[in-house]
């Protein structure tokens, strides 16, 4: 157990303990207490994952986004797939797919696919960039903050790892229609899915705020 | 004994993007915004309860088309057939095609289904006070936030195969309005997870005292 409850009768606060945190889920508060390295530490109440301090997160986050924006345009640009059927050669990118539903009219639907599979994991990477190389380079700027909550808000919407699973089953669909041959592209695109959830997972949000809390007041100094 | 507080009993709000603690209104360090990240600070998220009741009822209204209508139609060799998604599953299973048919049911039939009773419970417990275990109620939560995503499964696979499945009278796949209503399903759901705050779950513990 890494926490601890604070009790009804430490009203009247003049400010807030720095290590006060608060549950997401259930608003309990509690006193933030370290924890070994990469070991979870659960709400008492309610079992929500409170913090996971990671090793080095900065560099190893910033590591990972340039990994993975190198790996973005292959993976988005070659194709995933092609399909063979009777002399006749397909093949697909990833953008392909929303091009294709965009024409159909299903515009809708066209829109979601490239915005969960190319523009919003695209928008977190450059996000994390941001902040990981300032942090990184001990620079500050005010739109860090920003930076790093649009990235918190795009966090969940972004759908790789479903696409992935989509691939797969697209490929046991065709299996007894035509030959599939893999791309380049996928290679790459599964490449790309691993390093952004290592990265996810890797990037410790807790720390990243307090690194940007510091150096905004580094800079009204 | 004393009882563990929350943190808005003891005037502090916890910042809904970041999770710094600050002064709720009325204390002289009050500040609308969160002092770290800027964002607009609330106690709780604004309107939740009928923002969530909104979404989840559109997402249930759209389901019947999402169900109904085909989400592709696949001609092969000039016969042509629309599949819905539960046609997609049945011929799935008919070639054979288990797993793969058991992971279309999973992430198209039974998780938007159960997310969206979930929803309901979680909006009927808070609403009615219902005397259910709080501690379940959130990690049902938890679990609704978790999955959401894995419903667009479908979706991309039919991006996927109208791009691929183009060889012209021989074998053609062409997407259908199905696949518009499920995505709107999928993604109203998720923004029902989202405006939803599970700290209603526990504030009506506090009232009841």
């Amino acid at each position: 157990m890494y926490f601890m409850s604070i009790e009804d009768d430490t009203l009247s606060l003049r400010s807030i303990p720095d290590d006060w945190i608060a549950c997401k889920d259930c608003d309990l508060l509690l006193e933030h207490v370290d924890t070994p390295l990469g070991e979870k530490a659960l709400c008492p109440r309610c079992d929500n994952p409170l913090y996971q301090p990671r090793q080095q997160t900065v560099e190893r986050t910033l590591a990972l986004t340039l990994t993975g924006l190198l790996l973005f345009i292959p993976a988005n640009l070659l194709p995933v797939m092609s399909l063979s059927l009777v002399g006749q050669e397909t093949s697909t990118t990833i953008y392909q797919g929303s091009l294709v539903l965009f024409h159909e009219g299903l515009y809708w639907t066209a829109l979601l696919v490239l915005f969960a599979s190319i523009v919003i994991p695209f928008c977190k990477l450059l996000l994390v960039l941001f902040v990981s190389a300032h942090l990184y380079l001990e620079r500050s700027s005010a739109l860090l903050p920003y930076a790093f909550r649009y990235y918190h808000y795009l966090d969940e919407w972004g759908m790789l790892e479903v696409y992935m699973l989509g691939v797969l089953v697209a490929v046991v669909k065709l299996k007894g229609m035509a030959s599939i041959i893999p791309g380049i592209g996928l290679y790459c695109f599964v490449a790309l899915l691993l390093v952004t959830t290592l990265m996810s997972s890797l990037l410790d949000e807790d720390d990243f705020w307090k690194r940007i809390e510091q150096a905004l007041k580094r800079q009204l100094r | 004994m004393k009882q563990p507080a929350t943190a808005r009993q003891m005037g502090l709000i916890r910042c809904h993007t970041c999770g710094k603690l600050a002064f709720d209104a009325g204390h002289d360090g009050y500040e609308e915004h969160c002092p770290r990240c800027r964002a607009h600070m609330h106690m709780r998220a604004t309107n939740s309860l009928s923002r969530t009741w909104a979404l989840l009822i559109t997402a249930a209204i759209l389901y019947v088309p999402a169900n109904v209508l085909p989400i592709m139609t696949v001609t092969y060799f000039g016969s042509g057939q629309p599949d819905t998604i539960m046609s997609g599953v049945i011929t799935l299973l008919q070639h054979g095609s288990y797993p793969v048919a058991a992971v279309i049911f999973i992430a198209s039939i039974l998780v938007p289904v159960l997310k969206m009773v979930a929803l309901l419970i979680l909006l009927l417990s808070v609403q009615l006070k219902w005397a259910l275990d709080d501690r379940q109620l959130t990690r049902m939560y938890r679990a609704v936030e978790l999955v959401g995503r894995w419903s667009m499964l479908d979706i991309f696979v039919i991006a996927l195969l109208v791009a691929l499945v183009s060889f012209g009278s021989i074998a053609q796949i062409i997407s259908g309005p199905g696949a518009t209503a499920f995505g709107s399903v999928v993604i109203l759901t998720m923004l029902a997870a989202t405006t939803f705050d599970a700290r209603l779950i526990w504030d009506k513990e506090v009232t009841d005292d």
